[in-house]
């Protein structure tokens, strides 16, 4: 590892300072940088833990019924908050999916929005990684890319983001509350990750020194905790990131979809919202042609990065499903358990 | 950068000196000597180094550590909440939950997190908080059993055994304690005062030439390096290999790599020094070739030649011929053929290659991990250039082996580093190093044939095999020549032509991993046995129990099996299960969409021992005038349980309880050569060594007090009593003079198992005997989205007789996971899947319920009729899972794993098909 310098501000104002030095970066838990260190593939000459600064680990009721996650609130303690994961359980199912009850118990809101790509070639230092050092090309276009992007990839980068957490959080219209130097600003989640085009080295539009302190949820977002479904395909029951994923909600009204909110993971640089698919779903009865109509929406851009092309069907099949679990109602047992079509019980056979 | 850190660990204030950033788990355990916490990936994926923080369970390795100050750090060594650490430990005593032990203080940890939350925890709770420890060796079944029982409230009471009851018992593992303790020493648990380290710098290029520059000037800039070590320090010979023919492989390369990961430097310094070391410092200029990937590149028609006594890039060819193939094939009713296509597998053991050496005058030590002291000790002497009395292996704890720790790997270089510069040197692989650098399960590509006649009886069996031996012999060559026996499963087959090739390329090396190519084959034997029952309307399970091999049989290598042929009570013990599952799952299926179930069976048998080979053991029993019993047992124990399993044995054939003795364990210096922890030969070959020194002490014992055969034996102090009847007498052992080694009175052992060198058709005696099993898999498939949830294996298993059925379970259970994660996930891609989290093995949420049948069809030839049964365990589980998803979808999966993007193409096909 290298050597690096390690500050501790007390407050965002502080943090926020020190952040915008350069070769700086922000350690929340570091579950996600401390590897990339070790593997130098992040070589910061600065951290600046912003672990311990006071209330960034609250989770919030709004007044207008929404609710605010504190940038630090743990992963674990989020989806095991009970009213949390009552009115959005998709978020709650999402987390539970994601990584073990280690990481879970360690992760933060903020980081687990900032973790970097889990795309081999970004972690091989002897591969040609444009994300990880621009210019120097892809060697995953030509290589083993089963895995990668189907949708808003570059010729640059066809990696993708391992987040489950942010997958139901740019369906159900998230918030990103970011504070710099110049004051704060709100970001849509689904705006706050870029695609890669020409500079897959920037992944999101934080500016240099600028921290996330929270994540807002809308009492909107809480109306479709009804009928609200986190589905994950992945090739182990737990510690898999997704090979493909979908969040999926409905509010449902006298047997017909009054609005739908649907968001996939594992196939692209950012959770991909589907506006389409959703649009098309409004005023939609429930039920097969609806969802496959849906599915085929959303992928309908989508194209292969390489020895992918079963992605974008098992994407298909995988919002299908997820519409039709949703449909059928959140379960009642809250936390849900993981989504996982490994999963025993319930979901696998109806 | 470190600075003064005050960490409250299990209740007690810790002030040092660390990095901020260093991780948790570093400074526990080379700040504090806290070794109890393990580290197995370093990256958060494998769970090993699992402590409470205020109480939950978190990854000590991703924990920095200036972000644990203040709080509440519970590790292996504390007591934990409410004293659950400690009832933990007894339960995974006494159930037999611990086997290596390298994963057993991290699961320790994460049960105690989910217990203090939820004291009532269900399965479900418990697998849940498991989900992030993986453990190699247990298949978590006994790992959850005992979890339960401490949320039952269930006392734990580990067996003992009175003499001459030991074999049979389900004792507990007698070097159990420090595993659940956190005091076993692993390989980077030793940490001697004052070593240097040992880091490896390594090739990124799979194929290529290389120079390095001068290095005065690297060295001056780094002043914490002593030593730079490159292919000309070499004091020795500058190669190592398993045969003694084949020593194909450098320490270090000399100016050309065969293979991504071959090293070619080696910093010797400060931690600080090697670790901060940019690769990038070093001098070295490449010339980049031409790889190799893959058996078909390296035969394809100019390939160049990896090395030069090989000009075609054949390693190796097996051959086996029987009869007269075609004519078996013209007698059948039914012929089937397949192409069959395995990929690397990752041994997965949790512990990293690690440890040291240290110079002793003259002589060299070197304290690491492995399977195979004697080896390790030739192929340092060799490199060193030294007497092999000049060379001492103490093995160190092993934190999981199944193969990947039989050839050397650290060995060689710490010896070379610790020689040069008199100092102790130390070295701990990183997770992604271990994978890239050690050997894997070969990738192999077999073509089969197989017939049979009207009423199902097998007529012919052929096949070629192509396997995939990386850029190193390794274990190449046993490959080639076992398959070839053991292709055409256990059965009866009148007409067979086997040939196999091992073959060079610029891959990681394959070499030994549980099972040594058998299981890749018997993949491909079971697909065209379900396509022949298939074909000919049979049932899969009659099909092949009326070829199943039984007493009196011939084997394809004209074997005739006098005794302990289990398989037709194998099959029989899980006829019932099997019919059952078959039926319901076919009910199931009827009205059901989206998921299918299916049940699905295959067969294995694996011949105990070296190929054809002479593989002795010797074991030794010393009392001392004091009444010390000492067994020398140079088996290593990987986790297996030999250290218990062979005292069991010696025990019983002394005629003294288990717990009279201390054990002294695979110190080349102090017992004897009971070669390798491999080809399951411990309990059979060391086994018969244990029983055989056992009668000799007995024997001596026995001739001293003039006592007859049935007398007892007790030993209390110096006092030994030998009682029979009115003959008894009493011998006080400070009486007698003792031996140079301090010892009154002792036996030894020494077994080689009986075979006969194979004929140039494959013709002879292989192997003493054979283990033999039949599992029935059940699977779920959710034929939408691909995915595979197997639900239940019933495992039969002829193991002639279980010397302690504790641990025998725990091998089925443990080998059951590895066939599943070869059957599903498990597909290790040079430079791509070096850690694991892209290299996927399975979980405790993967395993299925798993039913165990011992059978005991006793060998006449092995201690107290046993053999072993370490690689059968995992053998039959993969075909049994593909047989399984082919029952309940159709989809013929001829390439393994199955993930999902598989059986998607596979469903795909079959509906384009239809």
């Amino acid at each position: 590892m290298n050597r690096f310098d390690y500050v501790r501000p007390s407050s965002v104002s502080e943090a926020v300072a020190a952040g915008a030095e350069p070769g700086s970066a922000f350690l929340a838990a570091g579950t996600n940088l401390l590897d990339l260190m070790k593997g130098g593939i992040a070589r910061p000459t600065r951290l600046v833990d912003v672990g311990r600064i006071p209330g960034l680990d609250a989770i919030e009721t709004l007044p207008d019924g929404g609710v605010r996650i504190g940038a630090l609130v743990r992963n674990a303690d989020l989806a095991y908050h009970q009213e949390f994961a009552r009115r959005f359980p998709m978020v709650a199912e999402a987390l539970l999916s994601g990584a073990s009850a280690q990481l879970r118990n360690a992760a933060t809101t903020g980081g687990n929005l900032l973790q970097r790509t889990r795309c081999p070639y970004f972690y091989d230092t002897a591969s040609a990684c444009n994300k990880r050092e621009p210019g120097a090309g892809c060697d995953a276009l030509a290589g083993e890319n089963r895995q990668h992007a189907v949708l808003g990839w570059s010729e640059a980068c066809i990696a993708t983001n391992p987040s489950d957490f942010a997958v139901p959080l740019a369906a159900l219209d998230a918030v990103v509350e970011i504070e710099g130097r110049g004051g704060r600003r709100e970001v849509p989640l689904t705006d706050f990750h870029r695609l890669p085009g020409d500079t897959p080295q920037i992944e999101t539009v934080l500016a240099p020194g600028e921290l996330i302190v929270a994540v807002r949820l809308s009492a909107d977002a809480a109306a479709f905790a009804g009928h609200a479904r986190y589905l994950k395909v992945r090739e182990r029951t737990s510690y898999a990131f997704a090979v493909v994923s979908a969040a999926a909600a409905l509010r449902i009204a006298d047997g017909r979809i009054e609005a739908a909110r649907l968001a996939l993971g594992g196939v692209a640089l950012k959770p991909w919202r589907a506006r389409e698919a959703e649009a098309a779903l409004a005023g939609a009865s429930p039920g097969f042609e609806s969802f496959q109509e849906a599915a085929a929406l959303a992928l309908a851009e989508a194209r292969p990065s390489g020895d992918n092309a079963y992605k974008i069907e098992l994407a298909r099949r995988v919002i299908a499903r997820a519409l039709t679990l949703a449909a059928a109602g959140t379960p009642e047992r809250l936390p849900a358990l993981p989504g996982s079509p490994f999963a025993s019980g319930g979901s696998l056979h109806d | 950068m470190t600075r003064t850190l005050t960490l409250i660990v299990n209740g007690e204030p810790r002030t040092l000196q660390a990095a901020p950033f260093a991780s948790l788990a570093d400074t526990l355990r080379e700040g504090l000597h806290l070794t109890g916490t393990k580290v197995g990936c370093d990256a958060g994926d494998c769970g090993a180094c699992t402590v409470l923080l205020d109480g939950e369970q978190v990854c000590a390795c991703l924990v920095p550590t200036a972000q644990a100050e203040g709080r509440a750090i519970t590790t292996i060594e504390g007591a934990g909440p409410a004293g659950l650490v400690d009832r933990l430990r007894e339960s995974f005593l006494a159930h037999g939950a611990a086997q290596c032990g390298i994963c057993t203080p991290g699961m320790i940890m994460a049960a105690a997190d989910v217990l203090a939350r939820d004291p009532r925890a269900g399965r479900a709770e418990i697998e849940d908080g498991l989900g992030g420890v993986l453990c190699r060796c247990t298949g978590y079944v006994k790992i959850v059993e005992a979890v339960l029982d401490v949320a039952r409230g269930a006392n734990a009471f580990a067996a003992k055994a009175d003499a001459g009851a030991a074999v049979g018992a389900r004792l507990a593992r007698v070097d159990g304690r420090p595993k659940v303790e956190g005091t076993d020493h692993f390989g980077a648990d030793h940490q001697p005062e004052g070593a240097l380290w040992l880091r490896l710098i390594r090739s990124p290029h799979a194929s290529a030439r290389f120079a390095l520059g001068d290095l005065a000037p690297v060295l001056a800039r780094h002043p914490g390096l002593a030593r730079i070590l490159t292919a000309r320090d070499i004091p020795g010979e500058n190669a190592f290999g398993i045969f003694p023919t084949i020593k194909d492989q450098p320490v270090l390369a000399d100016g050309l790599v065969r293979m991504r990961g071959d090293p070619v430097a080696a910093l010797v310094g400060t931690r600080a020094a090697v670790e901060g070391f940019p690769d990038a410092d070093l001098p070295i200029t490449w010339e980049v070739l031409p790889a190799l990937h893959g058996a078909a590149a390296a035969l394809a028609e100019g390939a160049p030649a990896l090395h030069r006594a090989v000009p075609d890039n054949v390693l190796t060819r097996g051959r086996l011929e029987r009869g007269d193939v075609a004519e078996g094939h013209a007698a059948g009713a039914a012929t089937a053929s397949v192409a069959f296509e395995t990929a690397f597998v990752e041994h997965a053991y949790i512990e990293p290659e690690a440890g040291y050496a240290r110079r002793v005058g003259d002589r060299i030590e070197v304290t690491a991990c492995t399977q195979a002291p004697v080896m390790d000790q030739e192929e340092v002497a060799r490199v060193l250039g030294v007497p092999m009395h000049a060379v001492r292996i103490v093995p160190t704890a092993c934190g999981g082996g199944f193969g990947g720790k039989l050839d050397v790997s650290i060995q060689p270089i710490l010896a070379v580093a610790a020689w040069v510069t008199g100092q102790p040197v130390r070295i701990v692989y990183s997770r992604i190093e271990s994978m890239a650098s050690t050997t894997k399960r070969h990738p192999a590509s077999i073509r089969a044939r197989m017939s049979a006649d009207g009423d199902g009886r097998f007529t012919a069996f052929e096949m070629e095999g192509d396997f995939n031996t990386g850029a190193y012999a390794s274990w190449g060559p046993t490959v080639a020549n076992r398959v070839p026996v053991h292709a055409p499963g256990p059965y009866r087959v009148p007409h067979v032509r086997n040939r196999t090739r091992a073959v060079y390329t610029n891959d990681t090396p394959a070499g030994a991993f549980r099972g040594f190519g058998v299981p890749q084959a018997t993949l491909a034997a079971e697909t065209l046995i379900d396509d022949l029952a298939e074909g000919l309307g049979l049932d899969r399970w009659t099909i092949r129990r009326r070829n199943a091999l039984d007493h009196g049989d011939t084997t394809a290598s004209g074997q005739v099996l006098h005794a302990s042929a289990g398989l037709p009570q194998c099959l029989d013990a899980l006829r019932d299960d099997f019919l059952r599952a078959q039926a319901d799952a076919e009910a199931f299926n009827r009205t059901s969409g989206r998921v299918k179930r299916g049940a699905g069976i295959a067969c294995m048998w694996y011949g105990c021992g070296n190929t054809s080979m002479s593989n002795p053991s010797t074991m030794r029993i010393a009392l001392r005038p004091d009444g010390t019993l000492t067994f020398f047992n140079g088996a290593v124990d990987i986790g297996q349980g030999s250290t218990t399993v062979l005292l069991q044995i010696a025990a019983d054939a002394l005629g003294l309880a288990p717990d009279a003795f201390e054990s002294v364990v695979g110190d080349t210096d102090l017992t004897p050569d009971a070669g390798k922890t491999s080809a399951s030969r411990q309990t059979f070959v060391s086994g018969n060594a244990a029983r055989l020194a056992g009668e000799d002490l007995r024997r001596a014992i026995l001739s001293l007090a003039n006592a007859g055969p049935d007398a007892r034996l007790r030993l209390e102090g110096a006092c030994l009593h030998v009682e029979n009847g009115p003959a008894s007498r009493v011998i006080d052992l400070t009486t007698l003079s003792p031996d140079e080694t301090g010892a009154v009175l002792s036996g030894e052992g020494r077994y080689d198992p009986p075979t006969t060198a194979l004929d140039a058709n494959g013709q002879g005696v292989p192997y003493a005997t054979y283990g033999f099993a039949a599992q029935a898999a059940e699977v779920e498939v959710d034929t939408v989205l691909g995915t595979v949830r197997v639900t239940r294996i019933v495992a039969a298993h002829d193991v002639g007789r279980a010397v302690n059925p504790t641990l025998v379970e725990g091998q089925i259970h443990g080998g059951i996971a590895q066939g599943l994660g070869l059957a599903l996930m498990e597909e290790f891609i040079p430079g791509r899947t070096e850690n694991l989290h892209d290299y996927l093995i399975p979980t405790v949420g993967d395993m299925p319920e798993i039913v165990v049948h011992l059978i005991e069809d006793p060998e006449p030839e092995g201690p107290f009729g046993a053999k072993g049964v370490g690689e059968p365990a995992l053998v039959a589980t993969a075909p049994a899972i593909l047989s399984a998803i082919r029952h309940a979808t159709g989809a013929r999966l001829t390439r393994v794993p199955v993930l999902p993007h598989r059986l998607h193409a596979a469903l795909h096909a079959r509906e384009a098909a239809e």
